[in-house]
Order: structure tokens, then sequence, then C-alpha cells
């Protein structure tokens, strides 16, 4: 009997194994494979184009990282970036989700309209904020004509890295906006109601119930934000045809990864040790907050 | 968020170039089953290059159409790799997908060729090819430490002076022929912010000949020496004419791309740039009337750079003879004619270029004057990790932010420290 059952139980294993086997092979193939090797590089001292060869040399990679100037530009101007652009384009997200779910005139039009930067693909906006950050273009002009200094937005390098965060925080808020929205019919009505008798006022009930119901959300938001600012790659690099410029201004951690891996012959390796580096960076950050919004849960 | 949407695009276009590549495979085979039956076999080269201008790729059409009129048993395939060209060859060749024939800039090729990534050759070549005829320094630029021959120059480019007439005739000068008359002149044809006289782009491959005017070195065994005094006092006046005289100025400051443009939007009355303005100009800016000269002597001594493309052997190439081929006649007397034909590059070959008469071309010669002076942009396997960081440093100079010898300083040991870590 006993041994019956586990012959049984061995072919639904099977079974189950054999209707995964499609998703394990994709994920195997694609997914964890490529990490795997990625590790494996990054131990390495790689060359991957005539003779190919891999050379272990243990961790002189990461030692690397620490001399290398350009590494420390690039992951100040990360944290730069994610430190500016996180908290802006929550905020605004969670505002523009709040005005759109008071109950205005239009609201769908308003929500469809403010959705819209989302759709289009982050490479095409990319150039079209270029054109518009143009010496000549749309935003000088309207910089000039209400009385506003202008800027060189592309060419500058203390300027460049800011015109990418405005770019940025304008076409990812939106995306959150609707999380929040989502989030927001959630919210009781009976706690509205509750506060109304007690006397508070619009800012209050959103400061003291919309905001502490939504920390969950918030929570969710701020680490996909993170993880998504840390990545900063195609933006910076279409703004700069590739190279971090103007003055390494607009050199992201990534950015310096593809031009480690791609550009120069020979340093995949080091490549695949910052991307580790990386990887354990937002892997921290990402705990941290995590860390940070539980002990501030109401939950 | 970006990075998802950035591994979802090259995840698809991995896709399609597989089913693209499966897609080819297949249509080889059923090539090879259909001409097995005969005594030749039709073999098919794939040749890779950058796509150009409508004209470019029609005299390339038309001279590969010569070719497999010459050669029936060889097809040609031609692909054009738009953007990125560099980072998709590498990539093709460490995946063993590489392009049977295929261009290299001269400026990638010390790297690509220590590889062994490249076919020498030497063995291929005879006497009726005539090495001699070439350029020499355009076809040093392609020779391995070990003294071999990796690709033959296609063509090349130098850069000459662009003036523009109308602003020289208004503002009553004439065109500079040593580099202090330069400045002069940029400072009388510059008109505030609207026209600057002299339009520069501030980066190693436009200013290379000017850092090593003085004695100078830029690279020096293979690593960066441009910090060097000489190097810095013979930029210097690039800088002050942007930051002191305000006669010159960079493309993106007047919300031009590159200094073609900057100077047909009439935005600057000098550039230096190189024969692929001409036809640019010509047909953009048709009611533009501009004249060209050779770039103005410094310390009396004439100067300019050249940049050359080869074609080159893919060293995994299964079709080397017919891939040889190939190079010999697009880089031979007869395929070189018709490619340079009209003037968009000029030919690597002394006896075309006599035969084509470019020295008498009123706005070529001076290009053509260049190439018997001129430095080939091509230095050691390290250039590009060099000028990378040079440019970084350079632009902050040129805006003011700091001192050029300082900036540079700190350009050099970057770029040191990167090449040591190697």
């Amino acid at each position: 009997m006993k041994r019956m059952a586990t012959k049984r139980m061995w072919r639904e294993v099977g079974t189950s194994y054999l209707f995964l086997s499609p998703t394990l092979f994709v994920l195997l193939l694609f997914i964890i494979g490529p990490i795997l090797f990625a590790i494996f590089l990054a131990f390495h001292k790689v060359q991957l184009l005539g003779t190919t060869s891999f050379e272990f040399v243990g961790l002189d990679n990461f030692q690397r990282i620490a001399d290398d100037t350009r590494a420390k530009i690039a992951l100040w101007n990360t944290l730069k970036y994610v430190v500016i652009v996180v908290p802006c384009q929550t905020i605004l997200a969670l505002v523009l989700a709040a005005t759109l779910n008071a109950g205005l005139k239009g609201q769908k039009f308003f929500r469809i309209v403010y959705f819209l930067p989302t759709l289009t693909s982050s490479a095409v906006l990319t150039l079209i904020f270029m054109w518009m950050y143009n010496q000549n273009g749309l935003i000088n002009h309207v910089l000039k004509a209400v009385g506003l200094p202008t800027y060189n937005w592309i060419g500058d390098p203390d300027v460049a890295l800011n015109a990418i965060m405005i770019m940025n925080i304008w076409a990812t808020a939106p995306y959150f906006m609707v999380i929040y929205l989502a989030a927001l019919q959630d919210v009781p009505d009976s706690l509205y109601e509750a506060a109304e008798l007690d006397g508070a006022s619009a800012w209050q009930k959103f400061w003291h119930i919309t905001v502490p119901y939504l920390r969950p959300v918030t929570s969710f938001v701020v680490v996909m934000g993170l993880i998504g600012t840390f990545q900063l790659f195609d933006q910076s690099y279409i703004f700069s045809g590739g190279s971090g410029g103007p003055n390494n201004s607009t050199l992201t951690v990534v950015l310096l990864i593809y031009q480690y891996a791609f550009k120069t012959l020979g340093t995949m390796g080091y490549a695949a040790a910052l991307a580790f580096a990386l990887a354990i960076l937002i892997f921290i950050a990402t705990l941290l907050q995590r860390k940070l919004s539980k002990e501030e849960s109401l939950y | 968020m970006e990075m998802k949407k950035w591994l979802a695009t090259v995840g698809a276009a991995s896709v399609l170039f597989g089913s693209l590549l499966a897609g080819c495979s297949g249509g080889e085979k059923a090539e090879q089953t259909n001409g097995g039956g005969k005594a030749e076999e039709k073999v098919e080269v794939t040749l890779a290059g950058w796509g150009g201008n409508p004209t470019e790729q029609k005299l390339l059409k038309q001279t590969l159409d010569d070719f497999e009129k010459k050669y029936p048993n060889i097809k040609v395939k031609y692909e054009v790799i738009a953007d990125q060209y560099m980072d998709v060859i590498k990539t093709r060749l460490a995946g063993g997908q590489g392009p049977d024939v295929f261009y290299l800039d001269a400026f990638e090729a010390p790297a690509l060729i220590e590889t062994g990534a490249i076919e020498p050759l030497d063995k291929y070549v005879t006497d009726e090819f005539d090495i001699d005829d070439f350029e020499k320094p355009m076809l040093d630029a392609f020779k391995g430490k070990d003294g071999k021959i990796y690709g033959f120059p296609k063509d090349y480019s130098t850069l000459a002076l662009f003036y523009n007439k109308k602003m020289f005739e208004e503002a009553g000068v004439e065109v500079p022929k040593t580099w202090d008359e330069l400045r002069e002149v940029a400072k009388k044809l510059t008109k505030g912010k609207q026209v600057y006289g002299f339009g520069v782009a501030p980066e190693l491959a436009r200013l290379y000949y000017i850092a090593e005017s003085k004695g100078g070195k830029v690279v020096t065994d293979n690593k960066a020496s441009f910090a060097d005094p000489k190097v810095v006092e013979a930029l210097q006046p690039i800088v002050d004419m942007h930051l002191k005289d305000k006669s010159a100025a960079q493309p993106n400051e007047v919300g031009a791309t590159w200094g073609g443009e900057m100077f047909g939007q009439g935005k600057a009355a000098m550039v230096i740039e190189g024969n692929w303005a001409i036809p640019f100009l010509q047909e953009t800016f048709p009611n533009l009337e501009f004249g060209t000269a050779e770039i103005p002597t410094i310390n009396g001594k004439k100067t300019t750079m050249a940049y050359t493309v080869a074609y080159v052997m893919n060293k995994d190439s299964k079709k080397k003879e017919a891939a040889w081929k190939l190079i010999e006649y697009l880089t031979g007397k007869e395929g070189m004619k018709t490619w340079t034909s009209k003037g968009y590059a000029l030919p690597t070959r002394k006896s075309v270029a006599a035969a084509l008469g470019f020295d008498k071309d009123p706005l070529r010669a001076p290009l053509v004057a260049g190439a018997s002076y001129a430095t080939v942009w091509q230095n050691g396997t390290n250039l590009p990790i060099i000028t990378n960081n040079f440019n970084n440093q350079f632009v902050s100079a040129f805006l003011g932010e700091r001192p050029l010898a300082e900036a540079l300083k700190e350009a050099q040991k970057t770029a040191n420290s990167e090449i040591e870590s190697k």
C-alpha cells in the first residue's frame, strides 16, 4: 500500500513538473542562467572577442571599483537622482491622485490626460524632451516669455542631470498616480464622515486619514521608484549620446556598466562586477525602506 | 521601470533577430541544395556597414552590382547596421555570428586587431592589387603590431576650413592663413550671440592635430599624456576664444547638433569640418554661399586630421576566398573609382584620386591637399578610453568651470588609472 502511495505521489509530482517545465525552462535559460553567468563573470577577467578567455581574478574586479573615479561619479549622480526623484514623484503622484479622487467635474478626462505620458516609450519621450530642451526650444522660449533665465539644458553639466530628473518625474508620476487612485477607492467613507463630524478640515482629512491609510501603497510606490531610478539608463544614454557627458554629469551606474561591457574591449568582467554591486545596493536600499515603513506602519 | 522596458525591447529584438537568423540560414541551405548539382557552387558573402545618405547607398549598390557581374558565383548580402555600429559588430563577433566582411574605423582598429578577431590579409594580396598605390598613412592605420595588414582603407576624409562668403564680405575680412589670423577674423565676424565667428567641436577627434601642434603628445606609449604643458598651450587659444573673445561656440550652444548644421544655419561664420559637410550643405542649405580652405597653419606648419575606414575580414568567416575577392574588388582601382566618383569620400588610391581629378575641384582641393600632411585619427589600443576622458574634462574647461591645465591633468590621471587597471 505504502509503495503504491509513494508511486502515485511521484507520478503527481512528475506531472506537475511536466506542466511547469516550459516556464522553468524559460526561467532557467533567460533569468537564472544569465544571473549565474554574470556572477561568474564578475570574478573573472574576460576576453570575449577573438580568442575567448576567462581568467579567474578573485575579487580584483570589486577592488577596482574603489579606485575608479568614474564609478564614484556615476554612483554619486545615481544617488542624487534617486534622492530627488523618488520623493518628488511619490508626492506628485499622491497629490494628483487625491485631487482626481475629490470628485471634480470631468475627472475621467483629467485621469486620461494625466496618464498619457506613461504610454509613450521612454526613448521617444527623451527625444521629444531633447527637442524641447534645445537651446532655441520650447522650454527656453516659455522661460524667456515669463522672464525667467534660460539654460543650455543639454550641454551644461550643471543642469543636464536636472533636466533628466524633471523629465522622469513628469513621465513616471502618473503611473504611480493610477496605483494611488486604485488604493483611494478602498478608503472607507465612514472614516471621512466621522472626521467631518469632529469638524476636521479638508487638509486634516487628507493628512490624518488618506496618507496613513495609503501607507502600504506608498511603501510599494517607493520601492518600485527606488528600483527604477537606480537603474536609470536609457534617458541619460540618449541625452548624452552614450557618453555620460557633458563632463560626466549624466553618467549613471548602468550607463557605466554599459560602457565597460560594450564600449571598451576586455572589461566585461569588471562590468559584471559593477552590475553585481549595483544589485546589492538596490537590495540594501529596498530592505532599508521596508524596515523604515514597517516601523511606522499602523497595521 | 525604464530598465524593464529596455530589457523588454532587447528581448523582443533578440527574438526577432533569432528568427531572422533562422530565416537566413534556411535560405542558405536552400540555395546550396539548388546549386549543389552544378560545378560552381554559389557563395553568399555578408557585408556589414553603417548606412550613408541615399546617394552613397546608391554608389555602393552599384559597386556591388558590378562585383556580382564580374564574379557571378558570388552573391553579396549587404546589411546596414544603422545605430551603435561597433557595439553590434563586437556582440555579433563574440557570438560567432559576425559578417564575413565589414567596415572598421581606424580609431577602433588597433584594439579589435589585438583580440585576434580579424583575418590578416597579406597572404591573399597579389601583385596586381598594387598595394603601393595606397596613401601610406591610411594603410598604416590598419597594420597590426606584427606588421601584417588587417584591412584596406576604402576611403578617407580630412578636415578643412569652411567659411561663409557673405559674412566674410560684410565683415570685410580675408580667409585666415594662420591660427592667429583666424582668432582675429573670428572676433570681427562675431555678432553677439546671434553669429559666432568660429564653430568648434570640443572633442579630441577634432582637436588632436591642434593639441599636438606645439610639440606635445596626446598619447605616449599607449597612455594618456595630454596634460603636457605643450598640449595645454596649444589648446588654450580655443578655450580663450570661447571665454575671453566670445567669438567661438560649440554647436549645442546655438541649438545645432553638429558643426555643419551650425554653419548652415548661419550661426557660425567658420567651422572646421570634413568632406561629408559639402554634400550636406549643398542639399540642406542650397542658398548658402560657402568656400573651403586649408586649415590655418599653426606655428607655420600645415596640419589637419584624416579619418579612414577599411574593409576587414572576419577571422571566423567560412568563405574567406570569396570574402577576399569582395575586399579586393571594393578597394581595387575599379571598385574604388565607382564608390568615390561622387566625392562623398576621397579615394585612398593615388591613381584613383588622379583619375577623378578631385585635386582640381574648388571645394575639395583643400581636403585632398590635406591628405599628405594629415594626422590619422588613431593611436594605439587605448585611444577610446583616452578620448572619453579628454572629452569629458575638456568640455568643463571650455565652459569655464576650471582652468584647462587642471582639467586635463585630472582627465589624464583618470584615463591612466583606467588603462592600468584593465
